[in-house]
C-alpha cells in the first residue's frame, strides 16, 4: 500500500493551491476530490475572483483579468442608472443623478474604506497571530497591527474605531443624500454574509472584502476553468497525485493523533498528515466524528455561523439580452439594490428563514446569457424552497430592465443545492459568515485557528480558515506553510 | 409532572413531599434549591444531625437533577462525558463521577445508575441538561430531564436498615454499597439505592410523586421505639463534611459557572485524581488533564484539624504561628465543630508546599461573641478529608 506525507481532502482551488506548495517543497501529497473534476465552488464563483500575486508568482499562475476597465451598473426602476467606471482601481462617475457634493462624498468615503482597510489588512496574507499563545512572533504581529492602526493619524484613527462596529447604513445616511448610491454601497457590504444594511459590523465586512480582494466592488473578473486547469497543471507537474470520484468516509486517528482516512468503498489510506479543505463544521462532525472532540469545542462548532443566503440563477434568453437605457460597451456588474430600505426589507425575510418576495440582486450579462446572485434566499434546515417561485420573483425584477425576455433554459443553486453539489454544510460562500467574532485569530474559531486543530496531523485549508472565501488561494498556502513549519 | 403555575408571588414548587415537610417545619425555615424549596432546618439542626448519626433522618432530594440516558450509544456517552472509566459496570451498579470541560476543569458531580446496557440515569446537583446534550453530539442516544418525575428521599443512619427491614422491605440488607434494585415498601413499588451523602449506612430511595406521602409516612412508622426525624439542609450539611464530601458551588466553583477562570478547579487539586483514568481512549478534558497531572496540582483541597473549640468558617490560612510574619497560603471552605468526632474540623484549599499530611498551617478564626470577634490564631493539622468513616457503611449484610 502507498503512503502519503500528506493527504489533502477535497480538490477545491484551496486544496489545490496547498497541495502544489507541499509538493513543491517534497511532501508526497495525495488529492481526493468527490467529484469527476477538481476545482469545487471555484466554477460558482461569478464574483470573488481576485487570486494573491504571491501565489501567482510562486506557481507560475499565468492568468489576467478579462477586462482592465470594469463598470458598475446600479440600477433603479425609473431607469435612470447610475454607472461607475473602474480603471485600474480608480474610480469615477460615468453618469448619475446624484448631485456633485453626493458624488464627490461618495468616492471619499470609498476612499476612506480602502484607507482603513489597507490598515486592517496587513496580515490578512499571513497566518493571523495566535492570542495567549506566549510566542513572541504572535505578540509581535499583533503590536505590528496596534502600530498600523495608530499610525494612521489622529482623526482617521478615530474615524476607524468609530465605524469599525457600525453599521453601513448609519454611516451612508450620515454622509449621503442619494438613495441609490447608499444602495449600491450597502449591496457590496451585505452581499454573501448574512447582514442587512443595520445589521452593526457591516462596514468591518466590507472593509475586511476589500482588503481580501484588492477592490471594493470586486471587480476583477478572469476565466476561472483556465486557473483551475493551471493549478491542476501546476499539481501534476509537482507530482501529486490526485484521485477523483472518490469520497472521503472518515477520517481516522488514535490517541488525538491521525492516522489516515478511509474512503467509502471502504479502503484506508495511511498518512500521519491529514489536511481538510471540507468546511470546518463538516470536517469536524462528519469526517472526524464529534465523538473524539471535547464538548466546548463541539459547542464552538455548532454556534459557527455558516447559513448562506445567497442563490444563483443561470439563465439562458432566446435573445441576446438589451439592457434599457445603457450603452451595451458600459456593460458590466449589474447591481439592483435600489435603496436601504429596500435591502433591509429583503433581509427581513431572511431573518424568519422566508426568501425575499422583492429581492436584491447582482448579475452579469455575456451576450444571451445572465448570471445573477440573487439574496436573501437563506439556507433552509429540513426543508426546501419554492425554486419556481424564487425564479419569478427574481425574472419580474430583470423585466424592468430587459424587454421581452424569452427565457430558453434556467438554473436556479440555492444555499441547500450548494450544500448538496459542493459539500459544504450551510452552503455558505465563505463557509462562514465573515463577522467580527469570526475573522482573523477566531476564524473559524477559538481552539481551531491557525490552520491547527485540536488533532495532531490535521489541518483545516478551506475557506472556513483565514482568511475567508474567494479564489485568493491565501488560505491554502499559509495552511501549507503550517504544515512545514510543523513538520521541522 | 409538577403542573404547578409559578408566580412572582410564589416563586418556588414546593416537592412532592411538601405536606409533610411542612407539617414537620417548625422553624419554617426555607432553603432554595433548584427552584424548590427544601428545609433548611425542621426544628433543631443538632438534633436532626443527632438522628443521623445515631438512629436514622430522612431528608428531602427531589430537586436533585435527574437525567435519563437511554440509547444504543449510553454507555459510550457516558465513557466520553464522565472522567472514569465505566466499561465494566453491570445492571443495577451505581458509578460516582465526576466531569470537566476542556480545560479539564471541573464541572459537576453525580451519581449514575446503570439501568441496563443501554439506559442509565445520571443524579447531580447542579442542572447540566445542556452540556450533556453537547456532548452526545455524535452519539446514538436521548437525554431527557426527568427530574420532577421522580421523588426522592435520602433515608441515613446506622438505623436505616433496620427500619427498612421492620417495613418488610425484602433483603434489604443484603444491598452492596453503590448498588441499586427494585422493592416494595409498604405495597409501594420504589426503587433503593445504597448511596448517600452521611458517610455512614444509608439509603436513597426513588419512587413517583404520587407515592410520596405513603412513603414518606410509612418511614415514621415505628418512631416510637426507634426516633426518626425528618433533617434539612443544615445538618445533612454537617455529615457531607464529616464525611469528606465535596459540593460544587461551596468548596469549588462549578466551571460552567465561574466567572474568573482562576477560580476553577482540576480533580487533581480537589483529591479527586482517582477518579480520572487516563487510560481511556477518548473523553472531554482528557489532554488538559494530561498536562494537569503532569505539572502535578498548585493547591489542593485537604482536611484540617483545627486546634480549640471553634469552626474555622471561611478563614485564611497562613504558614507560621508567628501572626507578624505570616504569610497567605489558603482559604477554609467548609468548617464545624464535629460533635461525633468530639474535634474541630475543616475542609480547605492549602498550597503546594503544605498539602502534605501532618503539614501544620495556621487559620485565622473570626468568632463571634455577642456582637463583638474574638480573633483566634489556631494551629491546624493538614489530615485526611473522610473524618468520619464508619465500618458499617460498606457492611454486607448491613447492619439490622
Amino acid at each position: 500500500m502507498k503512503k502519503f506525507d500528506v493527504i489533502i481532502i477535497g480538490g477545491g482551488h484551496n486544496g489545490l493551491v496547498a497541495s502544489s506548495y507541499l509538493a513543491k517543497k517534497g511532501k508526497k501529497v495525495l488529492v481526493i476530490e468527490k467529484n469527476e473534476h477538481v476545482g469545487g465552488l471555484a466554477e460558482y464563483a461569478n464574483s470573488l475572483n481576485f487570486i494573491s500575486p504571491i501565489i501567482k508568482k510562486e506557481l507560475n499562475i499565468n492568468i489576467h483579468n478579462i477586462k482592465d476597465t470594469d463598470y458598475i451598473i446600479s440600477l433603479e426602476d425609473n431607469q435612470n442608472h447610475t454607472i461607475l467606471e473602474d480603471k485600474n482601481g480608480k474610480l469615477s462617475f460615468v453618469k448619475t443623478n446624484a448631485d456633485e457634493n453626493d458624488q464627490k462624498t461618495f468616492l471619499s468615503i470609498i476612499n476612506n474604506y480602502k484607507l482603513f482597510s489597507k490598515t486592517l489588512g496587513s496580515f490578512m496574507y499571513q497566518k493571523p497571530p495566535r492570542v495567549k499563545s506566549g510566542k513572541r512572533s504572535d505578540l509581535f504581529q499583533l503590536m505590528s497591527m496596534g502600530w498600523k492602526i495608530r499610525k494612521l493619524g489622529k482623526k482617521n484613527m478615530r474615524e476607524l474605531l468609530r465605524v469599525i462596529g457600525l453599521n453601513i447604513a448609519d454611516d451612508l445616511e450620515d454622509n449621503l443624500n442619494n438613495d441609490n448610491l447608499k444602495g449600491l454601497l450597502s449591496h457590496e457590504s451585505v452581499l454573501g454574509s448574512n447582514l442587512g444594511p443595520r445589521s452593526p459590523g457591516s462596514i468591518l465586512t466590507l472593509l475586511y472584502k476589500q482588503a481580501i480582494n484588492d477592490n471594493i466592488f470586486n471587480l476583477k473578473k478572469i476565466e476561472v476553468t483556465n486557473y483551475i486547469n493551471q493549478l491542476e497543471d501546476c499539481c501534476k507537474k509537482n507530482t501529486v497525485e490526485i484521485i477523483k470520484s472518490s469520497e472521503v468516509r472518515k477520517i481516522i486517528t488514535k490517541n488525538n493523533s491521525v492516522t489516515g482516512i478511509q474512503l467509502n468503498n471502504n479502503e484506508v489510506i495511511e498518512s500521519k498528515c491529514v489536511m481538510s479543505n471540507a468546511d470546518p463544521k463538516t470536517t469536524y462532525l462528519n469526517l472526524l466524528g464529534a465523538e473524539i472532540l471535547d464538548t466546548d469545542f463541539i459547542r464552538r462548532i455548532k454556534n459557527f455561523r455558516n447559513k448562506g443566503n445567497v442563490a444563483k440563477l443561470e439563465l439562458v434568453l432566446e435573445n441576446e439580452i438589451n439592457i434599457k437605457n445603457i450603452d451595451k460597451k458600459m456593460y458590466g456588474k449589474f447591481i439592483y439594490a435600489p435603496n436601504i430600505k429596500y435591502i433591509e426589507h429583503a433581509f427581513n425575510a431572511n431573518k424568519y428563514n422566508h426568501y425575499s418576495k422583492n429581492p436584491c440582486l447582482e448579475f452579469y450579462v455575456n451576450d444571451n446569457t445572465l448570471s445573477a446572485n440573487i439574496y436573501y434566499v437563506p439556507y433552509l434546515i429540513n426543508a426546501s424552497h419554492q425554486e419556481n417561485e424564487i425564479i419569478e420573483k427574481c425574472v419580474a425584477v430583470l423585466s424592468k430592465f430587459i424587454p421581452d425576455m424569452k427565457i430558453r433554459k434556467q438554473e436556479l443553486i440555492t444555499p441547500n443545492q450548494m450544500e448538496e453539489k459542493y459539500n459544504i454544510s450551510g452552503g455558505h460562500w465563505h463557509h462562514g459568515d465573515l463577522e467580527i467574532d469570526q475573522l482573523l485569530m477566531m476564524r473559524p474559531f477559538y481552539g481551531s485557528s491557525q490552520y491547527s486543530t485540536p488533532v495532531n496531523g490535521l489541518y483545516l485549508c478551506s475557506a472556513g480558515t483565514h482568511p475567508g472565501g474567494g479564489l485568493t488561494g491565501i488560505n491554502g498556502l499559509n495552511a501549507a506553510k503550517k504544515i512545514i513549519e510543523d513538520s521541522k | 409532572m409538577n403542573t404547578e403555575k409559578i408566580s412572582y408571588k410564589k416563586p418556588l414548587l414546593e416537592t412532592p413531599f411538601h405536606k409533610r415537610t411542612s407539617e414537620h417545619c417548625y422553624a419554617n425555615d426555607w432553603y432554595r434549591w433548584a427552584g424548590y424549596k427544601v428545609a433548611k432546618e425542621y426544628s433543631s439542626t443538632e438534633l436532626e444531625y443527632t438522628s443521623m448519626r445515631n438512629t436514622a433522618g430522612v431528608i428531602d432530594i427531589t430537586p436533585m437533577h435527574k437525567y435519563e440516558i437511554k440509547g444504543k450509544d449510553a454507555k459510550k456517552f457516558i465513557n466520553k462525558l464522565i472522567t472514569k472509566n465505566i466499561t465494566n459496570i453491570q445492571s443495577n451498579q451505581v458509578a460516582y463521577g465526576i466531569w470537566c470541560n476542556e480545560d479539564g476543569m471541573v464541572i459537576d458531580d453525580g451519581t449514575i445508575f446503570c439501568l441496563n446496557e443501554n439506559h442509565y440515569r445520571i443524579f447531580c446537583a447542579e442542572r447540566n441538561l445542556n452540556w450533556f446534550c453537547d456532548t452526545a453530539t455524535g452519539f446514538n442516544v436521548t437525554i431527557e430531564d426527568i427530574s420532577s418525575s421522580i421523588a426522592a428521599l435520602a433515608f441515613q443512619g446506622p438505623l436505616s436498615c433496620k427500619i427498612l427491614n421492620l417495613l418488610k422491605v425484602e433483603n434489604i440488607e443484603n444491598l452492596k454499597p453503590f448498588h441499586f434494585d427494585n422493592y416494595k415498601l409498604e405495597n409501594q413499588n420504589v426503587t433503593i439505592s445504597r448511596t448517600g451523602f452521611s458517610g455512614d449506612l444509608g439509603y436513597e430511595i426513588w419512587c413517583d410523586p404520587s407515592q410520596a406521602i405513603d412513603v414518606w409516612d410509612s418511614l415514621f412508622k415505628f418512631n416510637r421505639d426507634y426516633k426518626v426525624l425528618a433533617a434539612g439542609m443544615n445538618s445533612l450539611e454537617m455529615v457531607r463534611i464529616e464525611a469528606g464530601f465535596i459540593q460544587p458551588n461551596a468548596d469549588f466553583m462549578s466551571a460552567e459557572q465561574a466567572l474568573r477562570p482562576n477560580r476553577m478547579r482540576n480533580p487533581y487539586e480537589l483529591g479527586l485524581g482517582w477518579l480520572v483514568n487516563l487510560d481511556k481512549e477518548y473523553f472531554t478534558g482528557k489532554q488538559a488533564l494530561i498536562r494537569h497531572k503532569e505539572k502535578g496540582p498548585e493547591k489542593k483541597l485537604v482536611g484540617l484539624d483545627v486546634e480549640g473549640d471553634k469552626p474555622a468558617m471561611g478563614s485564611v490560612l497562613y504558614d507560621n504561628s508567628k501572626k507578624n510574619i505570616a504569610k497567605e497560603i489558603g482559604i477554609v471552605t467548609a468548617a464545624m465543630w464535629s460533635p461525633v468526632l468530639k474535634s474541630n474540623i475543616a475542609i480547605g484549599f492549602v498550597n503546594k508546599e503544605y498539602y502534605k499530611l501532618g503539614s501544620n498551617v495556621y487559620a485565622e478564626i473570626y468568632h463571634p461573641e455577642e456582637l463583638d470577634y474574638r480573633k483566634i490564631w489556631a494551629e491546624c493539622k493538614v489530615v485526611k478529608k473522610q473524618f468520619f468513616n464508619n465500618p458499617r457503611r460498606n457492611a454486607i449484610p448491613a447492619f439490622i
